[in-house]
């Protein structure tokens, strides 16, 4: 009884290092529930209404890898991140339904962030350490009257170091919940730094300042 | 007596299965360091680079190991650094070189919090442990009565390379460098059952970086 007991525990931990060593497809499936600290600039004198289409605000990435098995991301709670910097980015900010309805609502602009392209690699594909995670979002400024400012992309990226999460299989979950979270947050403060930095904006500004 | 010779075996397999590690430690002082009562410091890795980024259980060891002890320093966490200055020390936007600091610190919000925070000293890690001359062959196969056996044997190098760059943000210099190195061979026999012999090279560099740190900032 022992010894079936010695033979039985031998193998599971034989069958445990082969599964370490040669590794198997799986899916993952990750919902991103994050939020940013709170931002450290200078709040801009204006009012802005911010529009989020459909696909911004629902937006989840589904991609089947093949032997690497099927992958979901859920980012849905990127308006929240989003929400958080333009608070502290404007002096006031408006969710609005369209572009169209911010007119008579007291704002000075209208923005509208949307996603135009969203990827992401895991070390099997890549041979390197990294989840990886690329998210390239286009800003639209448009004023009271629907006519477009200035549009401008967005390139938000963030990885995970898979040595961080102990190198196994069960690791693809967390390190690539937490390469989308350094994504969100690396776009919350590009999109800070690059708002005054638009010639086109400034001029809009110093046209504003003008009149 | 029975109990000394276990003793002596437990301390000499220990020492086998720890491997040896050799280390060295170098130091570039360019100004004088003090650190007040009230202030810290923060130990920050690099991470805008896309290969060779420093491991997050690095950077967290050597602040364990710089904050501990009797001559241990007052070291704040590097996310609750990043999260106070968000967004000036993320991964895309940290200052690279001692302009960028002086222009990011010259802004009255950014040299407020740094205030508040008391930090004084940042010390910005860069580099990495590797394996290398990686030789020999270990398998594995269930022999007679269903018992899994393993034969062969395997080593391998591993290099530990850190270096640290100390800032003084006060002043807003550089006050000097600290590095890093150790090395050494991990073995693994195997006669049925595989003994690995794990040369901790990258703990060792930890402790040999933070004792460095130590008396770098504190002297």
């Amino acid at each position: 009884m022992e010894r079936q007991l010695t033979n039985l525990l031998l193998v599971l931990i034989c069958t445990t290092n082969i599964h370490w060593v040669v590794g198997c497809s799986s899916d993952a499936s990750v919902t991103i529930t994050t939020s940013i600290p709170n931002p450290l600039i200078e709040q801009l004198p204006i009012d802005v209404a911010i529009y989020y289409n459909d696909s911004m605000s629902q937006y989840v990435h589904s991609e089947d890898l093949g032997s690497y098995g099927n992958h979901t991301i859920d980012l849905r709670s990127q308006i929240s991140v989003f929400n958080r910097i333009f608070n502290a980015m404007f002096k006031s900010v408006k969710p609005v339904d369209s572009i169209d309805s911010a007119e008579g609502r007291g704002v000075d602009a209208i923005l509208a962030p949307s996603i135009e392209k969203f990827q992401f690699s895991i070390p099997e594909q890549t041979r390197k350490d990294f989840y990886e995670v690329w998210i390239q979002y286009r800003f639209d400024l448009y004023g009271v009257d629907g006519s477009l400012i200035h549009s401008w992309p967005v390139t938000a990226y963030g990885k995970a170091n898979r040595l961080n999460y102990g190198g196994m299989q069960n690791e693809k979950s967390p390190a690539l919940r937490e390469a989308t979270k350094w994504a969100l947050r690396d776009a919350a403060a590009s999109v800070s730094f690059s708002f005054v930095r638009q010639d086109l904006v400034r001029e809009w500004f110093r046209q504003r300042a003008e009149s | 007596m029975a109990i000394r010779t276990h003793i002596a075996f437990v301390l000499i397999a220990t020492y086998w299965l720890a491997g040896c590690v050799n280390t060295t430690i170098q130091e570039v002082r360019e100004a004088n360091t003090s650190l007040g009562s009230t202030e810290s410091i923060v130990i920050l890795s690099r991470k805008h680079k896309t290969s060779g980024e420093t491991e997050n259980d690095f950077v967290s060891c050597v602040s364990g190991k710089t904050s501990s002890g009797e001559d241990g320093l007052s070291v704040m966490s590097e996310r609750a650094f990043m999260d106070e200055l968000f967004p000036w020390f993320e991964p895309r936007t940290a200052p690279i070189n001692m302009k960028d600091l002086t222009d990011v610190i010259s802004r009255p919000l950014i040299s407020e919090k740094i205030r508040a925070v008391g930090v004084r000293y940042l010390v910005w890690v860069e580099g990495t442990t590797q394996r290398s001359e990686e030789s020999g062959a270990l398998q594995c196969t269930v022999v007679s009565g269903g018992i899994p056996a393993c034969f062969g044997f395997l080593s391998w190098e591993s290099g530990s390379d850190y270096e640290a760059s100390i800032w003084d943000i006060n002043r807003g210099i550089n006050v000097g460098k600290v590095s890093s190195e150790a090395s050494g061979t991990s073995i693994v026999p195997a006669l049925v059952v595989p003994i690995p012999f794990i040369a901790r090279v990258q703990n060792q560099a930890c402790i040999s970086l933070a004792e460095q740190l130590k008396t770098f900032i504190g002297a």
